[in-house]
């Protein structure tokens, strides 16, 4: 799949994880700003993770070159 | 921005706002009020009486008191379990007793158990001297009884007895020697007694020597084991009998009998009076037994009955001691009638308070109530963070760093996440990531039977951080996922690879390589290339650009959480004039940095981005040495460098207008780093000392940060308040003291970038041991192992990959990771912004006592 197109997955994933977090605990105005925070956090760094190793794929200038053993 | 200001203040986020307030209760109601406020845990006395020493504060006698209970509780509980009495704590029987009825009733116990224990120990001495006197009887007896056999019988007192024993021969001449001479035997006589079986042989030597040879020892052991007095314990015994004439002999053996501590009793020759006299003992030696017995029952439900209540009485006389305690941090008043205490108490835990306040005057029957009001502070109040279990251990390891400044941006807050990812970074492995889940889950499952029990020290940290293990192992399974590694074995989990063979023949796989045809592997490393010979080069290259990308982004949000500090303290200078040029410099380079390696990324450029990076300092950056004047000078030094520059442009290769610009940008920005501050400073000393109540934030330069000052004005008389925390600061401009702080503060911050930056490569670094570590042990043990048809060496083998794996790799490796993880956190992103010179909140409460002491 595309680049943009794991990137909005990624984001409605955060999106669905906010919502299911407000709905389950929600605990108050500033608790639940705190809740907001983690699972944003946790977006961002899986969303980053995932694009770099993505993009470093996408026009690589170095190929496998396979070994002798096998 | 306004949108920032319209959110709800965030949980954790900043720590809890304090107030400094002063209670004045009168002295009949202080005992119960502080007790109440012990159970509630939510107020931090200060100590007023701070230059007393301990005795000469007014409630020395109580405190002594206190203590002298708690050593005779500790007593009865020594004596427990000494006498091995299993005791169950009798919460039935929960009776109300008073502190002074509590001590009369403990000092009675007391003096029953040692009398009780006095007694055991003279009954028990005259048992074993009875029992040491028995088998010296029935030994002895033998010998001399098997010597008489021999001789010729008399029936004088004093028998002579020569004996030999095993001689048969010997035996004979022995005897006929002894008849036809009778005045020889007279003087002959025998010493009997018991001796340690490990002392006997010197003991023989000794006696030899002492009696130079005239004398015959003879010795067996005793057969039962019998307590040593000296010793408490169960020793072999030996009884021996020595013959010997001469009274200066006897005095000889009797004295080195004494000295090797072994006891003497007579035994008499005839074998009816040792049989009349076995008897006798025998029979008091049963009494005795029975005696003993019947004692120790008695002490034991003496003990039981302590023991059942031992418990309460520990906590209630700890209570006690600890409410004396805190009373003695209270000074009292110029009426004496009434004490003053003052003491940090969160904001929203007033009215519970003052609740407890008043059923403490209310139980006291006390006619006035407590005087419970806010005072104002300059000094700057105690860190309080409500957390629960979860965030619990996040925050103690930002703690550990260094306690937050009050109110200040808490990094415990974006740790909960990026402290597990960063891990993850170092460690992606999803079947070590599974592993990790597994024990973490164990503790978490058990968290209620783990809690209770006493723990060994690492059991403790691990049962403590048992969330941050769980976040670690699911960090790491995604990861491990991203990286295509389980236990270092790929797999094909998200479709097939992007790579094929060129040819259908696949002829040159091994020199020329595959081809990538389709689209990248839509999530993670393509599973091709682990085992290739190229896998090296371009895992490095991908983990050390992940490390920059993922630096340069959270540097860039510790300085962006300092913006926010510099907002929430209305502190618009450190806005302009530091968070801003922080901003530009970190991003002009490193920010460049990072949208270089994107664009090369996408665009497959062959850029090389080290020679980009380099050359955009090498030649401008050396004229800039000496002009470090004033900073109105800035237009000067743009021109400058723009001409100067626009010399060199030819050797960029891209972007080169972008780079001169951002180049000039940096330079400009460090200036200013290093001269605002000052040049502001000093404008605005004297001016901001208006009262304008208590919301005015002094800044005073200190060689170690900044501390913030309340100014306030109240008015209370000055007169009777000794030791309050309302001093006055005063602020003074020291011009040579803000320059030098300012200096290091911008040269830091400017050489921490490069270092910090380059600091992130660790992750690049730990991730690639780990992946090699795994890979070796996986083809290494595994696989050599599998290879052969002997199912004794695959069991060997996958057994010691079991063990390799979870001491190296699971406990090794995650110890190392969660260190650098942290490492990374406390330095890289915490000093971007953090202080951590605050004091932790610590209430008087009853509950943290108990955790204390356990």
């Amino acid at each position: 799949m595309g680049f943009m197109a794991t990137s909005i997955i990624f984001f409605a994933a955060g999106l669905i994880a906010s919502l299911l977090v407000r709905l389950c605990f929600n605990r108050g105005a500033s608790t639940n700003l705190f809740h907001l925070t983690l699972i944003i956090t946790a977006t961002v760094c899986c969303w980053m993770m995932w694009a770099i190793v993505y993009l470093a794929q996408l026009k690589p200038l170095i190929v496998p070159i396979l070994s002798e053993a096998e | 921005m306004k949108f920032f200001d319209d959110l709800a203040p965030m949980d954790h986020f900043r720590s809890e706002d304090m107030s400094l307030v002063q209670l004045i209760m009168p002295v009949e109601s202080a005992q119960l009020a502080v007790s109440y406020l012990g159970e509630i845990g939510l107020l931090q006395f200060k100590d007023l009486n701070e230059e007393k020493s301990p005795f000469q504060r007014t409630f020395v006698n109580q405190v002594k008191r206190c203590g002298e209970m708690s050593r005779k509780l500790r007593f009865f509980a020594d004596q427990i379990s000494k006498a091995g009495v299993t005791t169950y704590p009798d919460s039935a029987s929960e009776e109300v007793i008073d502190l002074e009825q509590l001590e009369i009733r403990l000092s009675e116990h007391e003096v029953e158990l040692l009398e009780m224990n006095r007694n055991s120990e003279k009954l028990q001495q005259t048992y074993n001297e009875l029992l040491e006197f028995k088998l010296v009887l029935l030994k002895a007896g033998r010998f001399l009884g098997s010597a008489q056999n021999h001789a010729v019988m008399a029936e004088t007192e004093l028998v002579e007895n020569n004996y030999s024993m095993k001689d048969e021969d010997g035996l004979s001449l022995l005897e006929q020697s002894i008849q036809p001479e009778p005045s020889n035997m007279a003087g002959l006589r025998f010493i009997s007694g018991i001796i340690c079986q490990s002392k006997e042989l010197t003991f023989e030597r000794m006696l030899f020597r002492a009696t130079r040879g005239n004398m015959f020892f003879n010795q067996a052991p005793a057969g039962e084991q019998v307590m040593d007095p000296v010793s408490g314990e169960k020793v072999h015994k030996t009884v021996f009998v020595v013959f010997f004439s001469g009274e200066q002999a006897k005095s000889k053996i009797l004295k080195i009998c004494q000295a090797f501590g072994a006891s003497c009793y007579p035994v008499p020759e005839e074998n009816n009076k040792q049989k009349q006299l076995a008897h006798e003992v025998s029979l008091r030696l049963s009494e005795l037994e029975v005696t003993l017995d019947a004692g120790m029952r008695h002490r034991n439900k003496a003990l039981a009955s302590i023991g059942s209540q031992l418990w309460n009485w520990t906590i209630m006389v700890k209570k006690e001691k600890a409410v004396y305690d805190t009373l003695n941090m209270l000074n009292f008043d110029v009426t004496k009638k009434c004490l003053v205490g003052e003491g940090w108490c969160p904001t929203f835990a007033k009215p519970q308070i003052k609740e407890a306040l008043h059923h403490a005057t209310i139980h006291s029957n006390s006619q006035v109530g407590i005087i419970f009001h806010d005072m104002d502070s300059s000094e700057s109040p105690p860190t309080y963070f409500r957390t629960n279990r979860f965030t619990n251990a996040f925050q103690e390891i930002v703690d550990a760093y260094g306690v937050a400044r009050f109110q200040e941006a808490n990094p415990a807050v974006y740790s909960v996440i990026t402290f597990p990812f960063l891990f993850a970074v170092m460690f992606g492995d999803w079947g070590h990531g599974l592993c990790l889940l597994l024990g973490s889950l164990v503790l978490i499952l058990h968290e209620k039977k783990l809690g209770s029990q006493k723990l060994g020290s690492f059991m403790e940290m691990a049962y403590g951080g048992r969330y941050v293990l769980l976040l670690m192992a699911l960090f790491s399974i995604y990861c491990g996922l991203l990286y295509n590694e389980f236990f270092s074995v790929p797999f094909y989990i998200f479709g097939e690879s992007a790579y094929k063979c060129r040819n259908a023949d696949c002829s040159d796989v091994h020199t020329v390589g595959l081809i990538k045809y389709r689209d990248p592997y839509p999530f993670g490393v393509d599973p091709k290339w682990r085992g290739s010979r190229s896998e090296l080069p371009f895992l490095n290259s991908l983990k050390m650009k992940m490390s920059i990308l993922l630096g340069v982004s959270q540097m860039n949000l510790g300085i962006i959480l300092s913006y926010f500090d510099a907002k929430f303290h209305a502190n618009p200078l450190d806005i302009q004039y530091q968070f801003i040029p922080q901003m530009i410099f970190l991003n002009s380079l490193f920010g460049y940095l990072a949208l270089l390696i994107v664009i090369k990324w996408c665009t497959g450029s062959q850029a090389d981005l080290y020679h980009v990076m380099i050359y955009m300092f090498l030649e401008p950056f050396g004229n800039l040495g000496e002009n470090q004047l004033f900073w109105g000078q800035k237009e000067l030094q743009v021109t400058l460098c723009i001409h100067l520059l626009y010399r060199e442009m030819d050797v960029f290769s891209m972007c080169s207008t972008t780079e001169i610009l951002l180049l000039v940008l940096v330079i400009i920005e460090v200036c200013l780093i290093l001269y605002a501050d000052i040049i502001i400073d000093s404008g605005h000393s004297g001016s901001s000392l208006d009262a304008f109540s208590k919301t005015i934030y002094l800044e005073e330069t200190t060689d170690r940060g900044r501390t913030y000052g309340i100014l306030g004005t109240s008015e209370m008389d000055v007169d009777h308040e000794p030791d309050s925390a309302r001093h006055q600061h005063h602020e003074d401009f020291n011009f040579s003291e803000v320059f030098v702080h300012q200096m290091i503060h911008s040269i830091e911050f400017v050489l921490g970038a490069v270092s910090n930056t380059a600091s992130y490569l660790r992750l690049w670094a730990l991730s690639l041991a780990h992946s090699e570590l795994s890979t070796v042990f996986y083809e290494k043990l595994l696989l050599l192992a599998w290879g052969y048809d002997s199912i004794v060496i695959r069991i060997t083998g996958l057994v010691v990959f079991a063990f390799a794996t979870a001491f190296v790799l699971l406990m090794m490796e995650t110890l190392s990771a969660l260190l650098h993880a942290l490492r990374l956190h406390w330095v890289e992103f915490m000093g971007k912004f953090y202080h951590g010179d605050g004091y932790k909140f610590k209430p008087f409460s009853f509950k943290l006592l108990a955790d204390e002491e356990d």
